[in-house]
Parts: structure tokens; C-alpha cells; sequence
């Protein structure tokens, strides 16, 4: 549950989520348009996930943008170049995990591997890799566990949250597979791929209409209740 | 009404009432009207019109014949045009061929894509089998089949009834086939020449045509006589087919395909005429295809198909050019019957094609009669309008024969083409038909056993239903109970046969004749317990508060269950329904694993923190203590072992053909992999049940002994029959009767368990042997005792106040009889389990055991107490379901009848005997149900504390499992309902609701032992006290 105590923070949280709604829709539209939807398993589009990964790095700049400008000289001061590869060994070792991870859950063992890959790149993209550029590595690593409890934070219950409905939407995704449609898009793993995208993307659309109705609520109380519905959908608890 | 609820086995008795009415479901589902097995003669044939007499035979006789009957694969209507067909276009413009459509039935199943490997060819081979079977049924035979006609002919799917061939080798006619084999195993034994092709290579669709036309030089070219070599002569081409499933309807390759087709008529229809007798072409497709080259659905390309016939001799087709009037594929019957002078088949229900019928009125008319005559004997009540109609005609027939006159001739021939279309219409109706009512009735009243079912188990699911409460209410108003039921029932009885007369239904439920009374006062009966059984748990369901401290896992559980029945309203999800299964299992085991993950960093953690925070906490490390820290790593070794054994079988529909571990390990070059998962299986298995016997009365031992040489039984078994290598120093063993070894495993079995009971009674005690007694005191567990100081006078004491250690005996016994029934259960289905399938009879063990360690609340929820004991039975009876259930599917079942292994019913059995041959394969397929539901009933009995609270649980779990799965069927029927008309009824809906069926059985049967075994404790507590006292005195 957002509060509203701290604006500047709300704002940030509804700025990009405002931006992730623009930005994913938009790439998804443009690569259908080019009818190259359907290839997103491949190696070869590899640029969609270049693009994400831009668009969050970029995100991730204005997320951490107006923070305390000393905490931000006390981390500069540090060693940057270590961060980051900390950093990246951290994001290797996360997509490695879910690599395995899709794998035991029934996907292909010994054929598909660059699909599967494909698919755990982006969930790498989608879930860790926001938290490590706001948090950093050791932070975003006990938030994994459970160990530390991201209390009011704003901006990190955004992520987590959009962490969490990623992969449930991956998850869902697969659920089309067994059907006999015999579409296209049942292929490994186009549903789960899109799954996700589609979870990450009613996560921030959904952040967007709570902090719009909450700031609604204000002033009509009874917009209250929708906001109480909304919060149901939140799984991070 | 409440001490019923709190009876134990309530649930059971209400689950054998819902089997009862899933029975009158089937009933209604199945239209029991399969073939009749009428042979007919020419002697049918009528001799008198209404009085007038006429030579029948002379009549009927259509002169001298051949008929080819050439089917082609996937011909669709549109094929049978100028610009892919020139010649037969010709031939229809000419009017020297007709043409009709034909409407196929919808066939159930498409072909395997791609090669499938040698171990499924026999699956694919029957799924291929059910895919033609309609459309050939339909045209040999004359009737159109139903499920039953299928399933009784499970595994030998022969026609049994009578057929064109059938009395075409009456008449000593010589019947020819050229083309798929299946028609040879339909028909075994009617063929006088044939050759079949097999066609597994979709891709081959040049020489499996070339295979069929090989012949026809010979078999075309006419001896000294002029007369061609057959009478009947059959072709089928799969060509067409093939390139339709590879490459679509609008193929490059479709042309040249059906330009060879031509050809082939061409050939036929020249050679026809070089004979000096009549030649008839019947040319058809057995179902069409979609743009796409699929078939398998409804649509019109895919189910209407062309109907050609040709005629060698002064032939003109009466019909005027078009698309040619409609017929129905059991016409094509009596038709090639009457051309071949035979009779028309027995169960023939169809019409002659009216270009075949004679310009002599006498023998035109005669024809209608016999057709028309033969129809109405097909079950058509006298007393229909269709009947006069016929017998109106009749008498104008008679009039005609008597007097000669056309006027009647012509009246007559519309009487009976009216009646006869009429006929199609009524007997089509009904083969098809289902009991609507009482389908609706077992719907009902299964719906209501399921809620009765479900207020039961959320009655036992409170966390303590107070029986001292009810103690003194029960006798207030017994003889006002009585009222109340007779009144209710009532009230059921006149609700049951107003609804009879409103739906004015011909159910033979609502007959109320001496058989079906019974039934009709069993739905009666069933309405009002199942009401009394609803109206007092409407008023005693109180405290449900335990599913509000349910975690994740338990909610995922519990809500999961039940929607997922839903998933059924999907056919393609009946079809893969192992694929929903390993989703949720793939999901639960995730949970836990994060919930695992979870406690085990923060114990960690803490751990590594410093010690005196795990000080603080020593609940904390008390949940770690009872599993250890290894908790984790073998929990992702479970799912990685899951993830193993999902590979090991394809099952299901769609991904079946693909390569899979067990192909891999049968591959001759790999024996030596999978001799070592058998022995892996059989050992790991050995060690499972040596270590379960730590819970039974295991007297110096002799039960290792017995163990031991069970096991040793199935070693020998497998390397009699040749599944596994003799070790070196005895290869003699490969020359045992593998029969005689499995008499000798039951055996063994049997003494086990004689010899259990015996030492629970005590007899050994008197021949001196004892338990050995150690310091522990598991090892007197198994003797009565008394705890208190023994009084002198004990024997004269009033059974109340026996201070024995009764109840104490009873658990131990129960505890020891679970675990040798879970042990006997794994051995029994080690030895029936193929090869690469043993593997699976430790797993389900491991993964029960290691599920019920984790879901385990003490170890997922930081506050631990008494309120999570109700919670802990449920999710676990709902896991160890979800394990059967997916050991099902990982030993390559699915919802297919194809899927049932026929080979493990002949296990150690030397002739056929239906009874043991269906309990091995009931077995064999359930094993996974069977072993998970063995593991819940030792567990439950391992973990209860005291007698009482073992029955209690025992209570929860049996109306937790009877609840499931009367849901499960109750879901399912209405699905079926639903897609009573759905194409894929027969290939995918009805084999299901049969599983279903075994399923219940199978509940029942589990649940019955339950209760035999607490009876049983009974029985031998009360010869034990008779034999102490004897012993004693």
C-alpha cells in the first residue's frame, strides 16, 4: 500500500510507471507492425531486450535522480566500476538461476536452449535488474530472501511488486500451450515471453490508476473502495 | 440426522451412492444399442407382398456384378471437378456417372504428424484405427456406430457384427483389398486376396498410392471368360490425405495427385468395359479436409464428400447435372450387397443409391420392400406413422403384383420412398441418442450426493465437532426423525414422478416396470438422505476459522482443486490434462520451495549472526530440528528428479509422437541403462519397505525374510522374462517359469500378512517366541499388557475398567498393517511396471514422504499450535492426491483408451481370465493414486498420537478424498452433457468419463480397506483377548 506522505517519491513512482506504459506498448506495437512478433524467442531480437534494458537504465537515472545529494557523494566516492561489475556477475548469475529454474518447470531440456535464455534474459531485465540499480546488489539480494523488509519505501515496493507480477504473468502465460489451436504464438516461448511483458506492463498500469485514484480519493472519498480493490491485486505483501 | 455426519465412514457410503448413480449416467450416455450380431440370409428375403406370393430370390437377383469400390483419403466435394478430375468430369457431364454428396460422419482423430518410434506405432496404430473406424463401419456395415461399439472392442477392434463382406462370403463371392491396412484388422478373415499398406510416413505420399495401383493391372485384366478375377473389389488411396496434412487443400501437389486418381478411374472404367458382365465404380472419400489439410472438425469442406458411381453397361444417370442429390455413407451397404446378390447386412440401416435401382418396376419395387422391410425390423416401433406409411405401401404393392396396374406401381414407389426417408431419419435419431433424463436425473442427484459429500467434510473439518453435545439429543426425537424421512421421502417420490410426466420423457427410468423400480427408489432414496444430509449441515457448520491461518501453499491447495475441474469445459485440456497437472505441481513445489528458501536464510542467517538470537528463538530452531538443514538441497533435487521423470513418458494427444526418455532407454543399444533403472527401482524400493518395517510386529526378523525374498521373486521374474541380464554365476534362472515365480511372490505376500495377524493375536507368544525385549519401548509395543500394577482378581473385572492397553495395541496394529499394505502395494507394482517405470515406485514414496515434511506447518509457520492440525490434514490428503494424480501422468497415461498398457494385465498368468487380467491393469494404471494414497494412510497412522485421535484423522482424510472425487465426477458430467453432441465426443470426452469410472472404483475400494483394516483391528484385539485369557489361565 502506497502512502502518501512522501510526494516526491509518488510522483517518481507515477512518472515511470507512466513511462513504462508508453515505452513497452510502443515497442511492442512497432515489432508487430514489422511482423517479427512471433521471432521474439529467436537470438535474433535481441534488440528488444536492448531497448528494455536502456529504457530502465534510463528510468533507474531519474528514480535515483533526487536523492540526497550526499548520500550520492558518498556513493560515488566508492568504488563505481566494482559496483557495476558486481553488479552484472550478480544479473548473470540471476538469469542463470532462472535459466535452470524454466528448465525444471517443463521447458525443453536439450533443444530450445537460446529460447529459453531469451525468455530468462528478460526476466532478468524485468525483475532484478530495476531493483539493482535502485538498491545495489547486497540490498536487492536480502530483499530476495526475505530478510529485509523494504517497510515505506515507495519506490522499492514498486519494483518488487512489478518483480512479482512479471513472473506471475509468465507464469500464466503457459497456460495457452497445451490448447490445440495450433497458432503461431503457442510456440516455446512466445507465450510466457509475452506473459511477462504483459504482467510487468498491468503492473505499472495499475500503480498509475492507484496513485491517480488515491489523489482522487482526496477530494471523492468514495474512489476510496476502488483503491481498496486495487490493493488486492498487490501480491507483495 | 448428526450422529450420521459424525459416522466414519459416512463419506464412504455416500460415495458408493454416487458410484450407483454415475452408473445410470453411463447408462444414459452410452446408448446401449451396439450391433446386434443378426447375421442375415438370402432366406430373409420376403416371399409374400401382404398375401401375394413371389419368388424372392428370383427377384432380388441382380445379375451378374463386380463392384470396386475405390476410397479416396481426404477427398473433398470440390475435388471432383473438370479442372482436377477431366475424366470423371467428362464422364458426370456425360451422364454416364453420378454424382452425389455424401455427408461423412465427422471423424474423430487426425493422423500423427510425423513418424512416430516403433514403441508407439501400437498407439498410434489404435488412435488410427478409431479414425477410419466410422467411415468404413458406416459403409460396410450399413449402421452407424456408437462409443460402445468401441469400447467393448477394446484392444481387437474387429468388426464382430454383420457386414457387406460378412455376406459377401456367404454367398462365396471373392472379395479383394488394396490399400490401408486397416481394413484388414476391421475385417480378419473375410478377405479372399489382399494386401495392406502401412502408412506411419506422412511424408510418403507417392508410394503408398503406388502400392494400391501395383495391382491393378492384374487384378483388373479378365480370364479366358471374360470375367474379371473378383467380385468386390476395394481401394483405398492415402495419398490425398497426406499431402492435405503436409502442405494444405491448396497444394501445388494436389493436381498432379488427383490427375492420378483420374487415371486410375480411367483405367477402371476401360477395363470394365472389356468384361462381359456388369462392372460397377463406386468412387468416394471418406472425409474431406480444410484449407488448412487438417480434418477432424464440422465444417462442410471437411465433411462433405463426393459419391460417384459409374457403370460399365447401358448406364445414364437420372439425376439431372448438379451437385447430385444428398446420401448418406451407410448407403454405400446395402447397395455393394445387392450388387453382389447378397442379402442386405444385418444392421443395415441404409438405402439403395438410386442410380443403382433397376428400370423393371416389378424388381424396383420389390428392392424398396426388402430395403424398407429390413429397416423397420431395426428396432421401429409398429405403432409410428412411419409404419403405416410403409404398410400402405405394401398394399399397394400387393395390389400392383396382383393386378398389374401402373397407378398403383407409382403410389406404391412414393409410399416407400417416403416411409424410407422417414425411417433414415427416425433410426438415425435414435442410435444416437442419449437418455436425456435420465442423464439429467444423475446429474442431479450426484450434484446433491456432492453437496452432502461436501457439508460432511466441512462438518469433520471443524477443529473439534463436540460429540458429547448431540449425545442426549439423539434420543429426543427418534421416532419424529422416522416422520420426517418417510415424508421427505415423500415428497422425493412425487417430485420424481411429476418430473416423469411433465417432460412426457420415453426414459426407461420413468418406466416403472419391474427392473427399473429399483432404480427409480434409489434416486428417491438418495434425494432424501442427501436433503437430511444438507439441512444438518446447513445448521451444524459453524467454525470453519481454520482455512483463515491458511499460508500460501495450503490456499493454492485448496483453491486449486477445485477450479482446475473447470479446465475440463476445454477439450484440448481433457486431452492434455497433464499438462495442467504439472503446472499446478510445478507451482506447488515452487511455493515450498520459496517458503523453504525462506526459513532456511533466516535460520542461516540468524545462525550465522550470532548464537544467542537462536537462543532467543528456539521454536525456530526447533522447526529446523525436526528436518534439518538438508531440507533444501533435497527439496531441489525433488523437483529436479520431477523434472526427470516428466521426460520419461510423452503422454497426452498432441506431443505424443515425440522422442522420449523411455524410447531412448528401450533403444536395444541402451539395455544397459535401463537394467540399471530397473534395479535401481527394485533396490531403492527394497530399502523402502526394509525401512518401513521398523512399524511392524518384525519378530527376529522373519519380515526382512519375507521382504527380501519378494523382492529376490521379482528379480528373478524380470530376468526369467528376460528384462534384465543373469548375473554370472547363475544364468540357469533365465530357464524359470516366470508363472511359477509370481505364484511364489504372491505367496510370500500372503504369509507376510497371515503371519502379521497371527503375532497381533498372540499365538506366538505360546510357542515361546517373543519380541526380543530391549530397553526401548517400541519393542513390547505389540503385547498386551496392563500399565497399572496387576491386581489379583483382573480377569473378573467388568470390561469397563480393563486397564489393558487396548486402544494402545490397536493403533500399533493399524500403524503396522498401513505400512504392509504401502509395502505389499510397491512391491506388487514394481513387478507390474514396465521396465523404465520402476523407477517411479521409490519416487512417489520419496516425494510423499518429503511433501508431507514441508507443507508440514511446523516448519512454514513461525507460530506453530494446535490450529494447525485440521489444516495440516487437509493439505496433506489434497497434496498426496496431487502426487497420485501426477505419477499417473508421468507413467505415460493420459485420458486416451490407447494409453492402457494391455501387456501388464498377463503378468505371471498363463491363460486369459478377465477378472485378474482387469484387476492387474486397474492396478497397473493406478498405480500412482494407489501408492500416494497407501503413503497419506501410513502416515496418518505413523503420526497419530493416540487411537482415538488416528481415527479422527482417518475420518478427515476419507471425506476430504470422497468429497474430491465425487466433485471431480460431478464436474465432469456436466461437461459431458454439455458436449453430449461435440465432435470429439467419442475420441476424447467419453474415454474419460470411463477413467473417471475406474477412478471411483478405485476410491471406493481404497477407502473400503481403510475400514477393513480398522475392522479388522477390531477382530483380532477381540481373538487376542480370547486367546490372553486361555494363554493366561
Amino acid at each position: 500500500m502506497f502512502s502518501l506522505h512522501n510526494q516526491l517519491e509518488l510522483r517518481k513512482v507515477t512518472i515511470s510507471s507512466l513511462i513504462t506504459c508508453i515505452y513497452l506498448p510502443s515497442i511492442i506495437t512497432v515489432i508487430s507492425y514489422k511482423g517479427i512478433l512471433y521471432s521474439v524467442g529467436n537470438g535474433s531480437s535481441c534488440y528488444v531486450l536492448a531497448l528494455i534494458f536502456c529504457a530502465e537504465l534510463l528510468k533507474s537515472f531519474y528514480l535515483n535522480s533526487s536523492k540526497d545529494v550526499h548520500a550520492r557523494r558518498n556513493k560515488v566516492n566508492k568504488n563505481k566500476a566494482g559496483d557495476i561489475l558486481r553488479g552484472f556477475v550478480f544479473m548473470l548469475c540471476v538469469k542463470f538461476a532462472f535459466f535452470i529454474g524454466i528448465i525444471l518447470f517443463g521447458a525443453p531440456v536439450l533443444e530450445c536452449h537460446e529460447e529459453t535464455l531469451m525468455l530468462s534474459s528478460l526476466l532478468t531485465l524485468l525483475t532484478i535488474f530495476p531493483l539493482i540499480l535502485h538498491t545495489g546488489v547486497e540490498t536487492s539480494m536480502q530483499l530476495l530472501f526475505g530478510i529485509k523488509n523494504y517497510g515505506r519505501d515507495t519506490v522499492i515496493e514498486m519494483l518488487v511488486n512489478n518483480a512479482l507480477m512479471t513472473i506471475c504473468g509468465a507464469w500464466l502465460g503457459a497456460v495457452v500451450i497445451p490448447l490445440d489451436w495450433n497458432t503461431p504464438w503457442q510456440k516455446w516461448p512466445i507465450p510466457c515471453y509475452l506473459g511477462a511483458i504483459g504482467g510487468f506492463l498491468l503492473s505499472n498500469v495499475l500503480t498509475v490508476l492507484k496513485v491517480s485514484l488515491m489523489s482522487g480519493a482526496t477530494k471523492y472519498p468514495i474512489l476510496n473502495i476502488l483503491v481498496h480493490v486495487l490493493n488486492g491485486f498487490q501480491i507483495s505483501k | 440426522m448428526l450422529p450420521w455426519m459424525q459416522y466414519r465412514w459416512t463419506s464412504l457410503c455416500l460415495l458408493v451412492a454416487g458410484f450407483g448413480t454415475l452408473t445410470l449416467f453411463l447408462y444414459g450416455y452410452f446408448p446401449l444399442k451396439y450391433n446386434s450380431g443378426k447375421l442375415s440370409s438370402m432366406d430373409d428375403l420376403p416371399n409374400f407382398i401382404d398375401g401375394v406370393s413371389i419368388d424372392g430370390q428370383q427377384v432380388y437377383n441382380s445379375g451378374e456384378n463386380s463392384v470396386v469400390l475405390m476410397v479416396i483419403d481426404g477427398l473433398r466435394y470440390d475435388f471432383v471437378t473438370e479442372w482436377y478430375m477431366p475424366y470423371t468430369g467428362q464422364l458426370i457431364k456425360n451422364k454416364s456417372a453420378c454424382i452425389y454428396v455424401s455427408v461423412a460422419e465427422p471423424p474423430t482423430v487426425t493422423m500423427p504428424r510425423i513418424k512416430s518410434p516403433e514403441r508407439k506405432k501400437e498407439k498410434a496404430q489404435w488412435r488410427r484405427t478409431i479414425n477410419f473406424w466410422r467411415d468404413i463401419f458406416a459403409m460396410m456395415t450399413g449402421s452407424v456406430s456408437t462409443f460402445a461399439d468401441v469400447a467393448l472392442n477394446f484392444g481387437a477392434p474387429a468388426v464382430r457384427g454383420d457386414s457387406v463382406l460378412r455376406v459377401a462370403k456367404a454367398r462365396g463371392r471373392r472379395t479383394v483389398m488394396y490399400g490401408d491396412d486397416t481394413w484388414l484388422r476391421l475385417f480378419p478373415g473375410l478377405w479372399s486376396e489382399s494386401d495392406g499398406t502401412t502408412s506411419f510416413f506422412v511424408t510418403d505420399y507417392t508410394e503408398v498410392d503406388n502400392n494400391v495401383t501395383r495391382h491393378l493391372d492384374k487384378v483388373l485384366a479378365p480370364d479366358e471368360n471374360k470375367k474379371p478375377s473378383f467380385d468386390f473389389l476395394v481401394l483405398h488411396y492415402l495419398g490425398l490425405d497426406h499431402i492435405g496434412h503436409l502442405e494444405g487443400a491448396r497444394s501445388e501437389k494436389i493436381k498432379p495427385k488427383l490427375g492420378e486418381m483420374d487415371q486410375v478411374v480411367k483405367k477402371i472404367y476401360t477395363a470394365m468395359q472389356q468384361w462381359d458382365r456388369n462392372g460397377v465404380l463406386i468412387v468416394c472419400g471418406d472425409h474431406g479436409m480444410r484449407d488448412a489439410g487438417g480434418h477432424g472438425g464440422a465444417t462442410p469442406s471437411e465433411v462433405l464428400v463426393p459419391l460417384v458411381v459409374l457403370r460399365s453397361q447401358d448406364f445414364v444417370c437420372p439425376h439431372p447435372l448438379g451437385q447430385g442429390p444428398t446420401v448418406a455413407q451407410v448407403d454405400v451397404a446395402p447397395s455393394v450387397a445387392w450388387l453382389l446378390n447378397a442379402p442386405p447386412p444385418g444392421d443395415s440401416t441404409g438405402r439403395l443409391l438410386p442410380a443403382l435401382l433397376p428400370q423393371d418396376t416389378r424388381q424396383h419395387l420389390y428392392l424398396l420392400h426388402v430395403i424398407a422391410q429390413h429397416n423397420t425390423k431395426q428396432s421401429l416401433p409398429t405403432d409410428t406413422e412411419v409404419y403405416r406409411q410403409f404398410e400402405r405401401a405394401e398394399k399397394q404393392f400387393a395390389h400392383y403384383l396382383a393386378t398389374g396396374q401402373q397407378s398403383a406401381a407409382k403410389v406404391a414407389k412414393v409410399f416407400y420412398e417416403e416411409s424410407l426417408e422417414k425411417m433414415a431419419e427416425y433410426l438415425a435419431s435414435t442410435s444416437t441418442d442419449f437418455d436425456t433424463f435420465a442423464l439429467v436425473i444423475a446429474e442431479c442427484i450426484l450434484y446433491l450426493i456432492l453437496v452432502a459429500l461436501f457439508s460432511v467434510t466441512l462438518y469433520s473439518v471443524q477443529p473439534s465437532p463436540r460429540r458429547e453435545s448431540v449425545s442426549h439429543h439423539a434420543h429426543r426425537s427418534h421416532a419424529g426423525s422416522i416422520v420426517a424421512f418417510v415424508v421427505i421421502f415423500c415428497i422425493a417420490n412425487f417430485v420424481l414422478v411429476t418430473a416423469c410426466y411433465i417432460s412426457e420423457t420415453k426414459s426407461q427410468v420413468c418406466a416403472f416396470n419391474t427392473p427399473w423400480i429399483t432404480v427409480f427408489a434409489f434416486l428417491a432414496i438418495a434425494l432424501t438422505v442427501t436433503y437430511f444430509f444438507i439441512k444438518t449441515g446447513y445448521q451444524k457448520i459453524r467454525d470453519l476459522s481454520i482455512f483463515k491461518d491458511a499460508n500460501a501453499v495450503d490456499n493454492l491447495l485448496i483453491l486449486a482443486t477445485p477450479i482446475f475441474n473447470f479446465s475440463f469445459f476445454g477439450t484440448s485440456f481433457i486431452e492434455e490434462e497433464h499438462m495442467t497437472w504439472y503446472f499446478l505441481w510445478n507451482t506447488l513445489m515452487f511455493f515450498v520451495l520459496v517458503k523453504t528458501l525462506m526459513v532456511f536464510t533466516i535460520y542461516v542467517s540468524k545462525l550465522w549472526v550470532g548464537a544467542t538470537e537462536v537462543q532467543d528463538k528456539p521454536e525456530l530452531k526447533l522447526r529446523m530440528a525436526t528436518v534439518g538443514v538438508g531440507i533444501l538441497p533435497k527439496w531441489v533435487l525433488l523437483i529436479a528428479l520431477h523434472r526427470y521423470l516428466r521426460t520419461m513418458n510423452q503422454t497426452g494427444d498432441r506431443w505424443l509422437f515425440l522422442p522420449d526418455t523411455a524410447d531412448w532407454l528401450n533403444a536395444p543399444e541402451n539395455s544397459i541403462y535401463l537394467q540399471a533403472h530397473l534395479v535401481i527401482g527394485t533396490l531403492a524400493t527394497l530399502k523402502i519397505c526394509l525401512s518401513n518395517l521398523s512399524y511392524l510386529n518384525n519378530i527376529i526378523k522373519v519380515h526382512s525374510v519375507f521382504t527380501i525374498a519378494a523382492v529376490l521373486c521379482i528379480l528373478c521374474y524380470r530376468v526369467a522374462t528376460g528384462a534384465l541380464d543373469p548375473p554370472l554365476f547363475n544364468s540357469n534362472i533365465k530357464s524359470w517359469d516366470p508363472v511359477f515365480i509370481v505364484d511364489l511372490f504372491w505367496a510370500i505376500l500372503l504369509a507376510q500378512f497371515i503371519f502379521e495377524i497371527i503375532s497381533y493375536i498372540g499365538a506366538f507368544k505360546s510357542c515361546g517366541l517373543e519380541p526380543i525385549v530391549t530397553n526401548t519401548p517400541e519393542s513390547n509395543k505389540f503385547v498386551y499388557n496392563k500399565p497399572k500394577a496387576k491386581t489379583e482378581d483382573y480377569f473378573y473385572d467388568s470390561m469397563v475398567e480393563e486397564p489393558w492397553n487396548v486402544d494402545e495395541v490397536k493403533l500399533n496394529f493399524v500403524r503396522s498393517m498401513t505400512h504392509m499394505m504401502l509395502n505389499d502395494l510397491m512391491l506388487i507394482v514394481v513387478l507390474l511396471m514396465r521396465p523404465h517405470n520402476v523407477i517411479m515406485v521409490p519416487s512417489i514414496y520419496v516425494t510423499c514422504a518429503l511433501t508431507s515434511q514441508c507443507i508440514d506447518h511446523k516448519l512454514l509457520d513461525p507460530k506453530s499450535g494446535n490450529k494447525y492440525e485440521v489444516l495440516d490434514i487437509v493439505s496433506g490428503t489434497l497434496a498426496h492426491m496431487w502426487i497420485g494424480i501426477v505419477f499417473f501422468f508421468y507413467q505415460g497415461n493420459s485420458n486416451s483408451l490407447s494409453s492402457v498398457d494391455l501387456g501388464s494385465g498377463y503378468v505371471g498368468l498363463r491363460e486369459y481370465c478377465p477378472a485378474r487380467v482387469a484387476l492387474r491393469m486397474g492396478l497397473h494404471a493406478y498405480a500412482g493414486p494407489a501408492i500416494a494414497g497407501a503413503a497419506l494412510f501410513a502416515d496418518i497412522a505413523a503420526n497419530a498420537d493416540t487411537w482415538q485421535q488416528y481415527l479422527k484423522t482417518i475420518w478427515r482424510a476419507t471425506n476430504i478424498l470422497a468429497w474430491h472425487r465425487m466433485y471431480a465426477v460431478t464436474v465432469y458430467c456436466a461437461v459431458c452433457i454439455l458436449f453430449r453432441h461435440h465432435l470429439f465426443v467419442w475420441s476424447v470426452i467419453s474415454p474419460k468419463l470411463l477413467y473417471d469410472f475406474v477412478a471411483t472404483v478405485f476410491s471406493i475400494q481404497a477407502l473400503a480397506t481403510i475400514a477393513q483394516i480398522e475392522a479388522l483391528a477390531h477382530v483380532t484385539n477381540m481373538l487376542a483377548r480370547m486367546f490372553t485369557y486361555k494363554s493366561s489361565l
